[in-house]
């Protein structure tokens, strides 16, 4: 009996050492053991959710074909600062490789040396994107572009709101969401709603505060649950801050009960950048990867998938697709938030969200 | 004499043999807690000691937008909450929605916890299992599911809509109401488990020996049930107060955004905005109100017991 528990004990403890071992090791996983341009494995941090979905079957698996002698290891996160967070807490023994995020954050990334530059010998499909693309340091360039749109349910609106006033409209009060800044979404309405009062929003905020004040009351939700789209698609509200990319596809997976359009009085786009992580353990698939995801073919494929914007000027989009990704020849209205700008905005408007817009 | 001298010394050999067996075995158990100890001392060692230590030095931190963490020594990351009246506000409300949480989980768990604790049915156990059964699921799918009951076609408001009681629905989630419900719910297993096992004094015997002095069933109840289980329900307030403060999930997928208490606004300052040297102040903060209730506890079953 004393043996059996002695034994036991020793092995929780071995177990217990072994454990602690392995999580210590967990944080440096990569090795450049093996590492060529054909083969290895590439440890990419990008969004979660449908997003992860759609990359998978649109790029990851046909790169998987490719060169099946690279392995993805995708990590997911839910926001771009979560991901930005990852990669500060690896900076001194990097275990990713690539990270698709929003370049607000990337361009953070890059002031805070996270990144590498990438140039068209390692990556050539890089001389498919347009200048106004590419960073102008040469760090990590665009991949996909996507634009807040307003969410609606087609019950109540057949056709589609054509301003963004439609959500202080008292007949909506309490069936509205509105995700509230840190999201790109808050701050975008900020900005969108400061322009249409007729403020520079990069002087003040004041008289959108005070619009947005007006329409906090009716607001249901400022972080919706699941999500924006799924609030929409089950009738918890009918009007609703959401990215067109997603709300596209939401809305034909919810037989178009949800509807997704970009008002008059402008939007704000979302830009995601391809990066190669600075000192990446497997450097040489990992540009391979970026290479491929700057295809025609990968950009294409996502396109239809998820409905993003293409970054590459040879990506041919059927025009089913084209009509619905966020135009990128400058004939929609755009509200400039620069990303240096809102740098410096993010914490202040999240602040003013929480301590004056904000209703309990 | 040699009788004597052969008989003694044996016996003093015999005692300082058995005094020194006695140390000897004293050390070796003394040798075997330690060592039994140490698995656990080392687990609590590195998944709680050292996170800890790294914390509060990550407290005196100072926070740059974008998550840069300047190193140095400042007090100015616990300053600006203490001087804020945003943040006294959110430490109330954190403090208020416990309190509140603590009393109606309490309120509501109390008879079924006194029902199990005395009953004598064959299927007591089974009760008491299908009782905490609910600690078996998540507590996120438990918060979804009052997510699609609250909601405004939830089963609540469509149900009352349907008997005619209201024309609007009523706004039952994405506020402290629905925050309040959800975890009430979800913290009742805790409470009825704490009751139980604080219902240790409690003795049928009593009850009935003043019952047949002439006690009613109230006073029975109020003079001597109640008293004899206050303990069981100190702790089960006191486990509740605690797991209401510190919870994240149902506060941020009830609350909509619109319920800020300390757990949140650490995830956000966390996440969102990547300022860990303040998030860290905001959790030694809430440890420290911690700290602060349990020793109130601590002095309060003292006096119950004394």
């Amino acid at each position: 009996m004393r043996a059996t528990i002695k034994g036991k004990i020793a092995a929780v403890a071995a177990s217990t050492v072994a454990i602690l071992t392995l999580s210590a090791c967990g944080g440096g996983s990569g090795s450049s053991a093996g590492d060529s341009p054909t083969s290895g494995e590439v440890n990419l941090i990008a969004y979660s959710g449908v997003w992860q979905d759609q990359y998978t079957a649109a790029v990851i698996e046909p790169f998987k074909a490719k060169y099946p002698n690279i392995k993805i290891n995708y990590a997911s996160k839910r926001s771009s600062a979560e991901m930005l967070s990852a990669l500060q807490g690896q900076k001194n023994n990097p275990a990713t490789d690539v990270a698709i995020m929003d370049n607000s954050v990337s361009t953070t990334g890059n002031n805070q040396g996270l990144f590498e530059k990438i140039d068209t010998t390692s990556v050539p499909n890089l001389a498919n994107v347009p200048e106004k693309f590419r960073d102008k340091d040469g760090y990590g360039p665009v991949a996909m572009l996507d634009a807040v749109g307003l969410l609606y349910d087609t019950a109540t609106f057949p056709k589609a709101p054509e301003s963004w006033k439609v959500l202080w409209d008292p007949a909506y009060a309490g069936k509205i969401n509105v995700n509230a800044p840190p999201s790109l979404l808050g701050l975008s309405l900020t900005a969108i709603t400061s322009k249409m009062e007729g403020e520079d929003y990069t002087k003040g905020i004041d008289k959108a505060v005070a619009r947005l004040k007006e329409m906090a009351p009716g607001v249901q939700t400022f972080a919706p649950n699941p999500d924006e789209y799924q609030n929409v698609i089950t009738g918890q509200t009918v009007l609703g801050l959401g990215q067109n990319a997603r709300g596209q596809f939401y809305s034909d997976q919810s037989n178009k009960k949800m509807g997704v359009t970009f008002p008059k009085e402008g939007t704000v786009y979302q830009i995601n950048t391809i990066n190669l992580v600075k000192d990446a353990p497997h450097s040489a698939a990992a540009k391979t990867f970026v290479d491929y995801a700057l295809s025609a073919e990968a950009q294409t494929a996502f396109a239809k998938a998820l409905f993003y914007a293409p970054s590459v000027s040879n990506a041919e989009l059927p025009a089913d697709v084209k009509n619905r990704v966020v135009p990128t020849d400058g004939s929609l209205n755009i509200v400039p938030l620069d990303v240096e700008f809102l740098s410096s905005a993010r914490d202040k408007w999240t602040d003013t969200w929480k301590r004056q817009i904000i209703t309990k | 004499m040699t009788l004597l001298q052969n008989k003694i010394p044996p016996a003093t050999h015999r005692g300082i043999e058995e005094g020194v067996l006695e140390r000897a075995a004293g050390k070796r158990n003394r040798r075997t807690y330690l060592a039994l100890l140490i698995p656990g001392l080392l687990g609590l060692l590195v998944s709680f000691v050292f996170p800890l230590a790294y914390m509060i030095r990550m407290s005196f931190n100072k926070g740059a937008p974008d998550g840069v963490i300047i190193e140095t020594f400042t007090l100015e990351t616990y300053i600006q909450p203490l001087t804020d009246p945003y943040y006294w506000r959110v430490t109330l409300d954190t403090f208020q929605m416990g309190v509140t949480v603590g009393v109606l989980c309490v309120l509501v768990s109390y008879p079924v916890a006194l029902f199990l604790a005395r009953s004598t049915s064959k299927y007591r156990g089974l009760l008491i299992a299908v009782a905490i059964a609910p600690l078996l699921t998540s507590a996120v799918v438990r918060t979804y599911g009052w997510m699609v009951i609250l909601g405004t076609n939830g089963l609540v408001n469509s149900s009352l809509e349907g008997m005619g009681l209201i024309t609007e629905p009523l706004k039952l989630t994405n506020n402290m109401t629905g925050v309040t419900i959800g975890l009430v719910e979800i913290f009742m297993p805790y409470a009825i488990l704490a009751m139980i096992s604080g219902f240790g004094r409690l003795n049928r015997q009593l009850e009935e020996a003043a019952g047949s002095l002439g006690a009613s069933k109230f006073k029975v109840f109020t003079r001597v049930t109640l008293p004899l289980s206050l303990p069981g329900l100190l702790t089960a307030f006191l486990l509740v107060f605690v797991l209401a403060i510190s919870t994240f999930i149902t506060p941020r997928l009830l609350g909509g955004g619109s319920v800020q208490v300390l757990a949140t606004e650490i995830y956000d300052q966390t996440t969102g905005l990547l300022n860990w040297p303040f998030a860290a102040a905001l959790s030694v903060i809430l440890l420290v109100l911690f700290g602060v209730i349990i020793a109130v506890y601590q002095r309060l079953t003292k006096k119950i017991g004394g």
